[in-house]
């Protein structure tokens, strides 16, 4: 390629340029190629711009030509994002979604996503506690049973009140078994034997109630100081016979 | 849509409600814009979103359109300072080596098979020489040039959308093959 600059250049440079492109009236470009064949100046000038006319061409064809693939038109995706943002309501949840991405600087999607997962974590974990807590039916405070690794179910009163009835209950047992019970003498015969054996009544040995003799409870009654050292101090007399 | 409606006509509609109009004022210019927008910035991918933002800005200013002007020009006007702005900003990121490198590998896989490796290096470096040869010239020069060359729009209508004298517009076009002509000597010699 010659260098241009070696040349002089010619005061026709718009004409030159107007020529070059085919934009000259028919007169100006007849008049301007009779100036060509006078003119070394232009002519070489016109020969050098053509060839970068024809190179910037060769890299314009092949670069459109692979830009303009039909299935990467820009076409559709402009018209698609103006017909998008004109008519909101058209828009899907989805399609708002990506058209916001599409149209956002980078760090606005950043920090929408960060803030997204931000709050799904937030959610799993609210859900999460929620979900092992006990249901509340009443606003009394519940009992807490040290050493348990389950949560409390009952709440005090419920449990206080359970306690009375179980007490209650045996209280009622105590009483409709007659008190000296243990304290018959009579043999069990074979049959009651078996009788107490079937129905596991029969009382370990050691538990069973005895009588104690007299020489138990004049001790039990010196330990408990029951009987005065002096006979004056005596505030009251045991009974030889107190089983009796 | 009535092709012998022209661009202003659209421009109308488009503000009385028509949700079409502005759709079909896209389609009409879309390929030019996104010609001019490649031939700023020299990337696919660029020009894409340039082209984009171009018409969502046409779009969301559409109430501020002079009618006084074409809607042509208005939109290349938007387009240029679309790619101006964006060359700024690449320009501070400092993306050109990579840009390079991606152009390079994206003009391998865009020729075609059966052409040698010989000729197939030697187009890939013509291509990048002219690339970086109209990406190296001046602004002002540039968008004249790839207007021409890429859009092939008429001196008329550079100076319109550019809002400059014809002989302005002309003699930045001759400065501008100059500079490129420079430029390319290396490649040639």
């Amino acid at each position: 390629m010659p260098n241009v600059n070696e040349r002089p250049i010619c005061h026709r440079a718009e004409d030159l340029v107007t020529y070059l492109y085919g934009e000259a009236s028919e007169a100006d470009a007849k008049d301007f190629s009779l100036h060509l064949q006078q003119c070394n100046a232009c002519r070489g000038e016109f020969g050098v711009f053509q060839q970068v006319h024809d190179s910037i061409l060769v890299w314009r064809n092949e670069a459109l030509g692979s830009a303009f693939n039909p299935a990467v038109r820009p076409v559709e995706s402009a018209v698609e994002l103006t017909r998008s943002v004109r008519d909101g309501r058209r828009l899907s949840a989805l399609a708002a979604l990506r058209e916001f991405f599409t149209v956002s600087p980078l760090w606005l999607r950043g920090a929408t996503a960060f803030a997204a997962v931000l709050l799904c974590a937030l959610g799993v974990l609210t859900i999460s506690r929620s979900w092992n807590r006990p249901v509340q039916v009443t606003n009394r405070e519940p009992v807490v049973f040290p050493n348990s690794e389950r949560e409390p179910k009952y709440s005090k009163q419920e449990v206080d009140e359970a306690v009375r009835a179980e007490i209650a209950r045996l209280k009622e047992q105590q009483t409709s078994t007659p008190v000296n019970e243990g304290l018959t003498t009579r043999k069990p015969t074979g049959g009651d034997r078996r009788n107490q054996l079937a129905n596991n009544l029969v009382r370990p040995k050691a538990l069973r109630p005895r009588g104690l003799s007299r020489q138990e409870r004049e001790q039990l009654a010196k330990d408990l100081r029951l009987i005065p050292r002096d006979e004056d101090e005596l505030p009251f007399v045991l009974s030889d016979e107190p089983n009796q | 849509m009535d092709l012998a409606t022209n661009d202003e006509q659209m421009v109308e509609r488009a503000l009385s409600g028509d949700p079409e109009a502005f759709g079909e004022i896209v389609r009409r210019w879309e390929r030019r814009i996104f010609a001019l927008a490649f031939g700023m910035l020299g990337r696919e991918e660029d020009a894409r979103d340039a082209t984009q933002e171009t018409f969502l800005a046409a779009f969301r200013n559409l109430r501020g359109f002079r009618g006084d002007a074409k809607v042509s020009s208005w939109l290349h006007r938007i387009a240029v300072n679309q790619c101006i702005t964006r060359q700024r900003r690449a320009k501070v990121r400092g993306e050109t080596a990579l840009e390079d490198e991606a152009e390079k590998n994206a003009a391998v896989f865009a020729l075609p098979l059966d052409s040698s490796p010989a000729r197939t290096a030697e187009k890939i470096e013509r291509s990048m020489a002219v690339r970086r040869a109209v990406g190296s010239l001046p602004p002002d020069l540039r968008q004249v040039i790839v207007m021409k060359e890429f859009e092939e729009l008429t001196f008329q209508q550079i100076s319109e959308v550019l809002e400059l004298p014809l002989s302005t517009v002309k003699s930045r076009l001759y400065t501008a093959l100059r500079q490129l002509q420079m430029r390319l000597q290396k490649f040639g010699d």
